[in-house]
């Protein structure tokens, strides 16, 4: 079973990272782990901050992160992700319990998945991100977009999941799929979602492939061909894009609003991908649509 | 794509420990340099093991406990002392204090008085916003001028939630006045925390180096003297200044109050068990007041802690599971360089720089010395805790020309100055994590409430403690 981590923050910002998650989880009939990542705190205070947090309880009051898990629980709730039981039951923050440093985990029963699990984490966002992935071997992890330019790499290099970065999401918009497509390892796996994705919601795809030079190799030219006909065979019909210029510019171009860009992961050399970024991490900087990038 | 994935992860390990890295470059570069002249070979490296230290402790790229070995070992393998002698400079009654503070924090919550100071307040302050929000500030400053910040902000923060809570159900909005009352509790705790000996590690750090280093020393009651009329200046200013940035919404509380008291009277009542708590407390503050000169403020805090054991009023799992034990070993580590800092001439080298930098301007005019101590001090204490500020930068300030109490009580006066961050100290740190305060809150009142301070406290040390003479 494919597992998804949804990292949520607060609950202003975080309900279209959940409903976007959550979508994914379903098309791919996956486990779900949802975890709130507050903020790092320093050293000298964690035995002072522990002592004042059990008192907080003794006064009936939440620990931080506790009301953006409740609000999580309860969005769930109502769009029938977990089961009437577990629905009945409600939250119950007392039934948290450590998973090891910085971390409180509460496991509910979910309807199309067995097990939905709450996470509590505290620390800076992509460390506390990388172990949790390590630690669950997840398939996907959901985030909401950043201001912060460097995130989009280290999400990128360091957390070793496929990475959906729910950027500029809007409600109720009818998607369509830009699925790029080359001769590179990362497009097979990337067409695997593209698949999964298109024929759960029936999204219109439009398959991307850009040459740098006039002319198209075989390699793109058969690439491109066996993603149409992989979407063919699951009943979509893909509208073929062959661009010639620069990746990044021409994928920026075409992807609107109106897109979801799916694109599999560069595997340049790290450390050329540290100094000068590579496509997916220009793509996710710069584009105003959400964005799977799958390892 | 394993050797990819094996340079990935070397690579993240750099990007994490790049303080490490930088500053270890930084200082194999100085050890190769010739020593200074002026400053002896030891002296030189303890400057060396000092600047590691500082950038260790402020980027956190090690858990506390590593930066203290790392220092331990450094001051060893660096000829600064042999085994023996760092080691007698690790432990010391400063550290036992510190050990003892932390372990009667959680004994002192445990007993359960939040309930009985929350009524206190209310019965005091009555309904009106501005009063409550005094009423938090004072009681903060004046509890944690005995037992420390950190247990006070345990005891104090749920009450101000609750009654911020009950005061947000009522309907109405409560951003300003949740600023407003954590801020009273955390700054009021650090303004009162220099108000004795016993209200942060600090105070004592600084008491041990006066003993060590030979210097005059004052006692407790000469030190409460000394610094008791700056927390009750400080407080009303804390307060004036609090409303006028963080204007409460609400000019009275009504209905937040009588939510709190009910809450308090369900509570469990005045037991036997918490008179008898509160009498081991005062037999503590009594020993400090009368006891710690000829046995030391540390060991009467462990006698706290034994006789809380005893009573059965706390529990070895409890303290041992929440005493941050890598903070008693980083504080025993930054008092031991604290010592080697003086002992190896490395203090007043960095002194008799700074007076030839300033052209004797700091002989002719002492009070610049006070305000470059001040400033200095309250510098390190928004970046470093203000333990470790005092561990370093106190004997350095103790060699500084003029009266060594003076220069004493205004370095560890001015490190309780963390207004402005969230870092800076676990009062302001614990009411951070409520999620109801934010990082620019700190700066927009931490910036006024700094600047006024060291000014005040320059006015304040060269007026006052003059006339106590």
């Amino acid at each position: 079973m494919m597992k998804i981590l949804i990292a949520i923050g607060s609950k202003e910002y975080s309900k279209t990272t959940l409903q976007v998650g959550m979508w994914i989880a379903k098309v791919f009939n996956a486990s779900v782990t949802i975890a709130y990542v507050g903020e790092k705190i320093s050293s000298f205070g964690t035995g002072n901050i522990a002592l004042t947090q059990e008192n907080m309880e003794k006064w009936g009051l939440d620990i931080p992160g506790v009301t953006v898990l409740e609000w999580a629980f309860n969005y769930l709730a109502d769009h029938k992700y977990f089961t009437p039981e577990t629905v009945a039951a409600g939250f119950s923050k007392n039934t948290l319990v450590h998973g090891g440093k910085n971390r409180l985990e509460l496991f509910l029963k979910g309807t199309f998945c067995e097990n939905v699990k709450l996470i509590l984490r505290r620390g800076n966002i992509v460390p506390e991100l990388r172990e949790e992935v390590a630690q669950g071997d997840y398939d996907i992890t959901v985030i909401g977009g950043s201001k912060k330019r460097r995130m989009a790499h280290d999400l990128i290099q360091y957390i070793d999941s496929s990475i959906c970065v729910v950027n500029h999401f809007i409600p109720f918009q009818k998607y369509r799929l830009l699925q790029t497509v080359d001769d590179s390892i990362g497009t097979a796996k990337a067409l695997q979602y593209g698949r999964k994705i298109a024929k759960a919601f029936q999204t219109p795809v439009d398959l991307l492939t850009v040459s740098k030079k006039e002319s198209f190799g075989p390699g793109y030219m058969n690439a491109h061909k066996n993603a149409i006909k992989a979407f063919k065979e699951v009943g979509i019909k893909a509208e073929s894009h062959l661009k010639v210029g620069d990746p990044v510019e021409v994928i920026l171009e075409t992807a609107t609003e109106k897109h979801l860009i799916l694109m599999g992961m560069s595997h340049q050399n790290p450390i050329k991908k540290l100094f000068k970024g590579s496509k997916p991490v220009h793509v996710l900087n710069n584009c105003q649509c959400p964005i799977i990038i799958v390892k | 794509m394993q050797r990819n994935s094996n340079i990935t992860s070397l690579i993240y390990w750099i990007t994490q420990k790049q303080w490490l890295i930088i500053v270890a470059v930084i200082s194999l570069i100085l050890y190769l340099l010739p020593t200074p002249e002026g400053l002896t070979q030891s002296g030189y490296r303890i400057i060396i093991v000092a600047l590691i230290a500082v950038t260790l402790i402020v980027t956190e790229t090690l858990p506390l406990p590593g930066t203290a070995f790392v220092i331990i070992i450094l001051e060893v393998f660096f000829g600064i002392g042999d085994a023996n002698s760092v080691s007698k400079s690790f432990m010391n009654d400063a550290v036992f204090f510190i050990m003892g503070s932390l372990m009667l924090a959680v004994a002192i919550v445990r007993q359960g008085w939040d309930e009985r100071i929350a009524l206190g307040i209310i019965r005091v302050t009555g309904n009106k916003t501005h009063w409550v929000t005094f009423g938090f500030a004072s009681v903060s400053a004046i509890i944690s001028s005995f037992i420390g910040e950190h247990t006070v902000v345990a005891i104090m923060l749920p009450i101000a939630l609750t009654l911020i809570r009950f005061t947000s159900r009522a309907g109405k909005n409560v951003k300003n006045l949740s600023a407003n009352i954590l801020f009273s509790i955390a700054y009021g705790s650090l303004i009162g925390s220099i108000g004795t000996p016993s209200g942060g590690g600090r105070n004592v750090i600084l008491l041990n180096y006066w003993r060590e280093f030979g210097m005059p020393d004052i006692s407790y009651i000469q030190w409460m003297v000394h610094t008791y009329p700056l927390i009750l200046i400080q407080i009303p200013i804390l307060s004036w200044l609090l409303n006028k940035i963080f204007p409460p919404e609400c000019k009275i509380l009504d209905s937040g109050i009588r939510r709190l008291k009910r809450q308090v009277a369900v509570s469990e009542p005045l037991s036997v068990k918490k008179i008898g708590a509160l009498g081991i407390f005062f037999m503590i503050f009594l020993g400090w007041v009368f006891l710690s000169d000829s046995v030391g403020l540390g060991i009467i805090a462990l006698s706290g802690v034994v006789l809380y054991l005893i009573t059965g009023m706390v529990t070895w799992d409890d303290l041992n599971k929440h005493v941050n034990w890598g903070v008693v070993i980083l504080f025993g580590a930054t008092i031991s360089l604290g010592y080697q800092i003086n002992h190896t001439g490395a203090a007043q080298w960095i002194v008799n720089n700074l007076i030839s930098l300033g052209e004797n301007v700091l002989l002719s005019f002492p009070i610049l010395t006070d305000a470059l101590v001040i400033i200095m001090t309250s510098i390190f204490a928004n970046v470093l805790s203000s333990s470790a500020t005092v561990a370093v930068l106190g004997p350095i300030a103790l060699n500084l020309p003029g009266d060594t109490i003076h220069l004493g009580l205004i370095t560890a006066i001015a490190s309780a100055f963390g207004y402005l961050t969230a870092v800076a100290a676990p009062a302001c740190t614990i009411i951070y994590t409520t999620g109801l305060v934010r990082s620019k809150d700190f700066l927009k009142v931490g910036l006024k409430m700094g600047i006024f301070s060291i000014l005040l406290l320059i006015i304040y040390a060269n007026i006052y403690w003059p006339l106590l003479r």
